[in-house]
């Protein structure tokens, strides 16, 4: 049997089982003038927001409409994305988290080193999307993350956030905040979530595995081994976060760490990023508003950097027509580089730019303020960790072998063999 | 086959048809993947037998295995013989036996989703707030470790379908000729002997079907398992059917999580129909 048989049997499968679905969107080029996009995007949260910037769009450029569907939250996007691929239904502009992606979708990703935005691309944003010489995605944002904190109980300790630069400072305030717990009305001065384990694996591993490949995630994603020469900083900062952190960690969770404890005035600090915000404010208005700041964490050699980085791209299919690529690569230059785009972009999205030319914005809040400032001057180390996010490593290997250290069930020195083998496992078996 | 007419093929049509589209086909399918090395999108050669050697040295796949061929003992012989006790329980006559037949029933109207979620509150704030009020240790920490999630994970699904196998014993234990048991209880024979020597024998088809359905329920469990535990912590609660869908859809190995699948439903279909062929033969004829 030929693979095309089984491709085609595959396909007549899933075509009759979605043919009510299918039915809806199958000529693109039935009239020349006007053009349909579909987009199929992973920022779930801000899907009420692109949803009303496409419907401005369609209404300053009457030939074309846009429909767009998101995806994320409990939902996994590629199964998704995977699925309207091999049912003959794929979107116009799709979503791409790293290089796993990136080499996962090849067959469908364009070239888009022409367009505006890419021009436009702050250096360094468009790395990981580079393949063969051609740019195959547009960054969404950048985002960053530290260590997110509670300025008023940080007012009534005495300690001032933002002079907490290094590990052993960092420490000093850690006690004597948890000395006057009680006084200041906290449960813990951190909030781990051990149950969320990609808080560790992703934000936190960033920051030390990350220094051996400069932050750079194609290269960590290419790379054999994993030489994690900085693991004993990690320990130390894991150590800290864990001993001091409100109890027990391995029941906490993302909601219980967010919501329950830090957006309540029940913990000083929490290692998250800017995209928390909404759910503060959403909980306390006026605490997010006032009280709510965010400080780098203090990293040996890395002192006063700010985590920046991209999590999602925007790709446009290759194999959709030319008159729907024009016009999908169209959408994205106004959105980025257009001056109603950009409003769109900062004030609609509360996007922090990945782009030049948004020097006179202001951005919404402070957590966003935060990380455009750092990303401004510069002062940011980068994101290594989509290198790893899409490969198996990270759930099968990274997450478990880091919660066995949190119980622990196991040291860190086992810990730390047990990622770097099943790294060297993994590029092993992936490479043939 | 000659006998049957062409309207029995005519109303047994969309049955086969939507059986073949749901189920033999993406089977067939699923077991052409499962020797490819299928990423959810295309392949590029045949591997022959190399997901199945692989599945062999997983160790999170065998953890899965014996974590969930411990778990369906322990709620196989946990649920019939609670549901068989509740059964018992309220066929007695008195006030408020077909309250509590609804009381006992209601769990099994909750999806198991929502149940892992309303028992995980329980898990962790509730047993918490429990063993600080009676200093008792053992209820703190809840879900942290691999055993509590065990026996979290057991107690719900006890807690949730225990209901629903008292209602198939129920059905059986009231088709139990009366005058049976008067017989014998005029020969003089003790309750306990009535229930083990006339009862139990005479409900063996309803025992068939329940561990038929807890058997294959609690291999296939996932729901419960994702809501209450997540597989963690360190993935050690994770079952088999969550196993390989994290195999597919987090490390994006969709060829050997059809692997899984494969071996999976093998499992699952032996043990049942070895269940139920022996369990057959154990049944009285009337």
């Amino acid at each position: 049997m030929s693979h095309k048989f089984w491709k085609h049997l595959a396909t007549v499968t899933m075509v009759a089982g979605a043919a009510l679905t299918l039915a809806a969107c199958g000529n693109s080029n039935a009239s020349k003038k006007n053009v349909k996009i579909t987009i199929l995007q992973g920022k779930v949260e801000n899907n009420k927001q692109f949803k009303q910037i496409a419907s401005q769009y369609e209404k300053s450029h009457p030939n074309v409409k846009i429909e767009v569907t998101s995806i994320g939250g409990g939902t996994q996007y590629d199964p998704v994305l995977k699925t309207r691929i091999s049912s003959g239904n794929a979107p116009t502009i799709f979503s791409l988290a790293g290089p796993a992606d990136v080499k996962q979708f090849k067959a469908h990703e364009a070239d888009l080193s022409d367009t505006k935005a890419a021009k436009a691309a702050q250096p360094g944003t468009l790395s990981s999307v580079k393949t063969d010489g051609k740019t195959v995605g547009l960054p969404f944002n950048v985002e960053g993350y530290g260590f997110v904190y509670n300025k008023k109980v940080f007012r009534e300790a005495g300690i001032d956030a933002t002079s907490l630069t290094t590990y052993a400072k960092l420490q000093a305030a850690v006690k004597k905040i948890d000395s006057m717990k009680t006084k200041l009305g906290i449960k813990g001065v951190f909030a781990l979530p051990g149950k969320e384990a990609w808080i560790m694996s992703d934000h936190l591993a960033n920051l030390y595995i990350g220094q051996d490949f400069k932050g750079n995630a194609l290269k960590l994603y290419n790379s054999k081994t994993m030489p994690f020469t900085k693991n004993a900083d990690m320990k130390q900062m894991l150590d800290l976060q864990s001993t001091y952190s409100i109890k027990p960690v391995m029941q906490m969770d993302y909601s219980a760490q967010v919501n329950q404890y830090f957006s309540q005035g029940k913990t000083a600090m929490i290692q998250q990023g800017d995209w928390i915000y909404p759910t503060i404010a959403q909980i306390d208005k006026k605490f997010a508003k006032n009280d709510v700041g965010m400080i780098p964490i203090p990293v040996k050699g890395e002192e006063g950097k700010l985590p920046v980085g991209t999590s999602l791209y925007w790709a446009v299919n290759r194999q959709k027509s030319s008159a729907e690529q024009t016009a999908a690569k169209n959408f994205l230059d106004w959105l980025y580089t257009s001056k109603a785009g950009k409003k769109d972009v900062v004030n609609t999205l509360h996007f922090v730019p990945a782009y030049k030319g948004y020097s006179n914005f202001k951005m919404q809040d402070a957590l966003t303020q935060t990380v455009f400032k750092y990303s401004n001057e510069n002062k940011t180390i980068g994101w290594a960790f989509p290198g790893y996010t899409g490969t198996s490593w990270d759930p099968d290997v990274a997450q478990p072998n880091l919660q066995k250290y949190l119980s622990g069930k196991q040291g860190w020195a086992a810990t730390v063999k047990n990622m770097q083998d099943g790294w060297k496992k993994q590029q092993a078996s992936s490479s043939n | 086959m000659k006998n049957r007419s062409l309207s029995f093929w005519l109303f047994l049509t969309p049955t086969l048809v939507a059986l073949a589209l749901v189920v033999f086909i993406p089977m067939l399918e699923g077991l052409f993947y499962s020797f490819t090395n299928w990423d959810g999108l295309s392949f590029t050669k045949m591997v022959g037998f190399q997901n199945y050697i692989t599945l062999l040295h997983d160790k999170a796949f065998v953890n899965a295995f014996w974590f969930t061929v411990a778990f369906v003992i322990v709620t196989v012989i946990a649920l019939n013989v609670i549901g068989l006790g509740l059964a018992l329980l309220v066929t007695q006559k008195f006030k408020g036996s077909n309250f509590l037949r609804t009381v006992f029933f209601m769990p099994n109207m909750i999806g198991g989703l929502i149940l892992g979620f309303i028992w995980q509150f329980i898990f962790t704030q509730g047993f918490s707030a429990l063993g600080n009020a009676l200093h008792a240790g053992w209820l703190q920490n809840w879900l942290t470790t691999e055993h509590t999630g065990f026996w979290g994970l057991v107690i719900v699904t006890v807690w949730q379908m225990s209901g629903y196998i008292m209602i198939i014993y129920i059905a059986y234990l009231q088709n139990i000729p009366q005058e049976i048991i008067e017989a014998a209880e005029i020969d003089g024979a003790s309750a306990w002997q009535r229930f083990t020597k006339i009862t139990f024998p005479m409900i063996a088809p309803a025992f068939t079907v329940c561990m038929f359905l807890t058997l294959s329920n609690g291999f296939k469990i996932y729901d419960q398992n994702l809501s209450l535990t997540g597989g963690g912590p360190y993935n050690s609660t994770q079952m088999l059917a969550m196993d390989i869908v994290n195999t597919a859809y987090n490390s994006s190995n969709f060829s050997l999580a059809e692997a899984k699948a494969i071996i999976f439903f093998i499992i699952v279909a032996a043990i049942s129909l070895i269940q139920v062929f022996y369990n057959r033969k154990r049944e009285v004829d009337m």
